[in-house]
């Protein structure tokens, strides 16, 4: 049986400026690097934007992006502008 | 081999959670630490900044000869010395740099955009001369009308600061320019659906005023320049490697010809996460051959550096009978200052975030305007947005008849309540806050006529992010902690307690230094939260190193395989068949043999983690209204953060009280305050009112501690969350006093006076 994709969510604008508007992606993939991959495969240049632009919630754990970061069969991933601080 | 290392969170703590001595608190406390400004070099120059009266004016031309040709004057600068940098932005999209705007921020080229804009800059042999020289310089300017506060700045008749800044994230774009240089939303849910299911809504305006980090030392550095290129900054920041990068690009230089040496810093609250000086003193430095040094006077840190934003903004909020939130909805307004990059962005996310609310919406605009660029302060946007919406929710908390504290109990965030801005919050720790406050004694205490109690709560994300380390054994067993990351909170004393910790030694053992950009890793700023965590980690993980290889030597000493050792309090320990065989070996003992066994012993380690949790708080007060003057004093200061795990109670204590009290100056007095003419009348610390020990209560800090899974011994962010909720908690004091809805930021005595007039004649 075919393991559950990654559910892949873009918020805060990124859809509207890259995707023209698709929101939400199914991406099967063993960790971040193949989840870029994917998008950039579907939206070529995207995956540079998803690395330098976002901050990743991986099953609500927020990360800075990192290609080691692993995903499990139905995650849920939201790319989020970066956060920083004071 | 990994049976070596302790299993941090499992084993009782010995130094963790304990109170030591800071490590930099005797040259502190006798005046020898060396702050930006106090590092001198033979041959040293004194750079002065030469800046703009005008609040908006082209600048037809400047004409420095005069200056250049003064005696004791080495060089003279403007905007023509450094390269043009490409309209781009770059970086995380929130804090997207735009180099283009930043090297006019440094440097104004076309127009000055704010009074105190930088404009030229010369390098003499003292500060009499520098003085001099600047008042030599002629620039001819065309004033131009100017707009100061964010809403006047998005009149569409406003006085354009960039007549070709067309907004981002509108879809499609405006035909026409204008100051909004960005619009941001997030949602969730049906917005519509949720208010028609709502028993009550509130919706009400607010504003809140411009303010300064106020942080007590001056920017200052001191810049040096060799003839093969290479250059080396002493500077005071929140992070060299920052300063390296931003000075770097701005003057077309490599990164491995900067070496940039941390100072001491006096407070930077976010303030100093930018730079203004280091890439003039670096130029005037290349350009004469001569250390330069610049400091600025607190007038420039004033007109020239960054406030946070000031910010108009409408919240609404429905709830059911029994308290439940079932919709909100806010649009924050917030003004950027001279070039696009306000903190609007953080206060949409962080706006509604303690809650669970099923339909919620954010807005934001980010607005140019004829201030000084913003820059972080402490949670950068959360405080503003939590003004408006904690008002809100005092509000609606008196409709319904229900304690304001059990309205943010039932309505609380928990694991898996789904965020504004997407995901599902994945740590907890703000019902805690709140039972820790519902528990306080304080809380049900009588209060006297025109006195009032208020309560209000915040969200911060915190932050993780790249950080290194360096871990050494000393010939004699004592042990250097070298990290990138500027001491601001008592970073220095955390790392040393973490390293003792996991090396079972005393704290007096271990000496905690920050490092140059040359000498240790890659280390993001100190700002978001992110040192006792992210840096933390990057120790603990060298030292783990360390205690691999000390294992690794004691085995080559006792000639036993190296899984015949094991490491507890601070000493090699024969392991399984060995036990029994050797006596312990200590961290001095194998330190004497490194050379007979390898070497040096050290390790460093350069992390970037992730699974960041969040800081929650929530706070109460209670203030006295003088109905005749207005003055607001406040009686007493409750404030309740999760903090994970305090690795050094005291300096968590310390960030907590810091951030209320920041917060208490936010609410009642500090404002930034234009003349007609665009000028700043108080840029000064007498007339710009800073909260001084004597206005102030004791701040009882209550440390909640909910561990974080994500760090070695548990520790949590905690430098800016506690400054989210003063403002709204004053605010709601101040209305169970007086009855009194203050919606506008500072609550001085005049507007509190008037607020009581006003509600006296109706």
């Amino acid at each position: 049986m075919a393991e559950a994709p990654a559910r892949v969510v873009l918020t805060g604008g990124l859809s509207r400026r890259y995707t023209g508007g698709v929101q939400e992606f199914a991406i099967e993939a063993k960790n971040l690097r193949g989840v870029i991959k994917a998008m950039d495969r579907l939206y070529p240049g995207l995956g540079e934007h998803l690395e330098e632009e976002t901050t990743v919630a991986i099953d609500g754990e927020i990360h800075e992006v990192g290609y080691y970061q692993p995903v499990r069969p139905g995650s849920e991933i939201y790319f989020i502008p970066k956060l920083e601080g004071g | 081999m990994d049976d070596l290392i302790p299993k941090d969170a499992a084993k009782p703590l010995k130094w963790v959670g304990t109170r030591p001595i800071r490590p930099d608190g005797v040259p502190k406390v006798t005046g020898k630490a060396q702050y930006g400004a106090d590092f001198n070099m033979p041959g040293m120059l004194v750079g002065a900044i030469l800046r703009s009266p005008h609040a908006h004016a082209k600048i037809r031309s400047i004409d420095t000869s005069k200056a250049a040709a003064l005696p004791g004057v080495k060089a003279v600068v403007t905007s023509a010395d450094f390269p043009e940098q490409k309209f781009e932005y770059v970086g995380p999209e929130r804090v997207a740099v735009n180099f283009w705007h930043v090297t006019r921020n440094i440097m104004a080229r076309e127009k000055v955009l704010y009074e105190g804009h930088a404009l030229a800059a010369v390098a003499a042999i003292n500060k009499t001369v520098a003085e001099e020289a600047l008042a030599l310089i002629a620039v001819d300017y065309e004033v131009l009308p100017h707009a100061i506060d964010v809403e006047d700045a998005m009149r569409p008749d406003a006085p354009l600061l960039f007549p070709d800044l067309i907004t981002r994230g509108i879809d499609p774009p405006p035909s026409k320019p204008s100051n909004i240089s960005k619009r941001i939303e997030f949602k969730i849910g049906d917005l519509e659906a949720g208010f028609a299911a709502a028993d009550e809504i509130v919706e009400m305006e607010f504003k809140t005023a411009a303010v300064h980090q106020a942080y007590i030392e001056p920017h200052g550095c001191v810049a040096r320049f060799d003839a093969d290129g290479q250059g080396e900054l002493w500077s005071s920041s929140q992070g060299h490697f920052v300063v390296r990068a931003l000075t770097a690009q701005l003057l077309g230089m490599r990164l491995g010809d900067l070496r940039v040496y941390p100072a001491e810093i006096g407070g930077g609250f976010g303030g100093k996460t930018v730079v203004y000086l280091e890439p003039v003193a670096t130029l005037l430095a290349r350009k004469t051959g001569h250390p330069v040094k610049i400091v600025m006077s607190r007038e420039d840190v004033f007109k020239a550096t960054g406030p946070t934003s000031g910010s108009a903004m409408t919240v609404k909020i429905g709830i059911k009978r029994d308290g439940k939130i079932v919709a909100a909805d806010g649009v924050f307004k917030f003004q950027a200052g001279a070039f696009p990059g306000s903190p609007v962005m953080n206060a949409t996310m962080c706006a509604f975030a303690p809650y669970d609310i099923p339909n919620a919406r954010s807005v934001g605009y980010d607005v140019v305007c004829n201030r000084p660029k913003s820059a972080a302060y402490r949670a950068p946007g959360s405080p503003i947005s939590a003004f408006g919406v904690e008002s809100v929710l005092d509000v609606l908390a008196k409709k319904i008849g229900m304690d304001p504290l059990e309205l943010r109990l039932k309505n609380a965030a928990k694991v898996g309540t789904q965020m504004v801005y997407g995901p599902k919050l994945s740590h907890g720790g703000y019902v805690e806050t709140v039972q820790a406050l519902l528990r306080h004694p304080a809380y049900k205490t009588p209060l006297k006529k025109n006195q009032g109690r208020g309560v209000a709560s915040g969200y911060w994300f915190n932050g993780g992010g790249e950080s290194s380390a360096t871990v050494h054994v000393n010939e004699d067993g004592t042990v250097v902690v070298a990290t990138g990351s500027p001491d601001i909170g008592g970073a220095r004393a955390s790392q040393a307690l973490m390293a003792a910790e996991t090396l079972g030694i005393d704290y007096a053992q271990v000496r905690p230094i920050v490092a140059d950009t040359a000498s240790v890793g890659y280390t993001h700023v100190t700002g978001g939260s992110r040192v006792t965590f992210a840096t933390g980690i990057a120790v603990v993980d060298a030292t783990k190193k360390v205690i691999k290889e000390l294992c690794r030597r004691a085995a080559m000493i006792w000639d036993v395989d190296v899984e015949g050792v094991t490491w507890e309090d601070g000493h090699a320990k024969p392991a399984s068949s060995n036990v029994g065989d050797f006596k312990p070996l200590s961290l001095k003992e194998i330190a004497a043999k490194r050379a007979l066994t390898g070497g040096p012993i050290g390790a460093s380690a350069a992390v970037n983690p992730g699974a960041v949790a969040p800081g929650f708080a929530t706070q109460f007060c209670d203030v006295e209204v003088d109905p005749e003057t207005g003055k607001v004093t406040v009686l007493r200061f409750v404030a309740a953060q999760d903090v994970g795990r305090a690795i050094h109670p005291s300096y968590v204590e310390g960030q907590i009280q810091g951030g209320v009290v920041q917060g208490i100056g936010w609410a009642l007095n500090e404002e930034y305050i234009y003349n007609a003419k665009g000028r700043l009348d108080n840029a000064g610390f007498l007339d710009y009112r800073v909260p001084v020990a004597s206005d102030l209560p004791m701040i009882e800090a209550i440390l909640v501690e909910v561990p974080n899974p994500s760090h070695p011994y548990g520790a949590k962010g905690v430098g800016e969350v506690n400054i989210v909720p003063p403002m709204a908690a004053i605010a709601n004091a101040i209305e169970n006093a007086v009855g009194r809805r203050m919606t506008e930021l500072p609550m001085s005595p005049p507007r509190v006076l008037a607020a009581i007039d006003d509600g006296d004649k109706s």
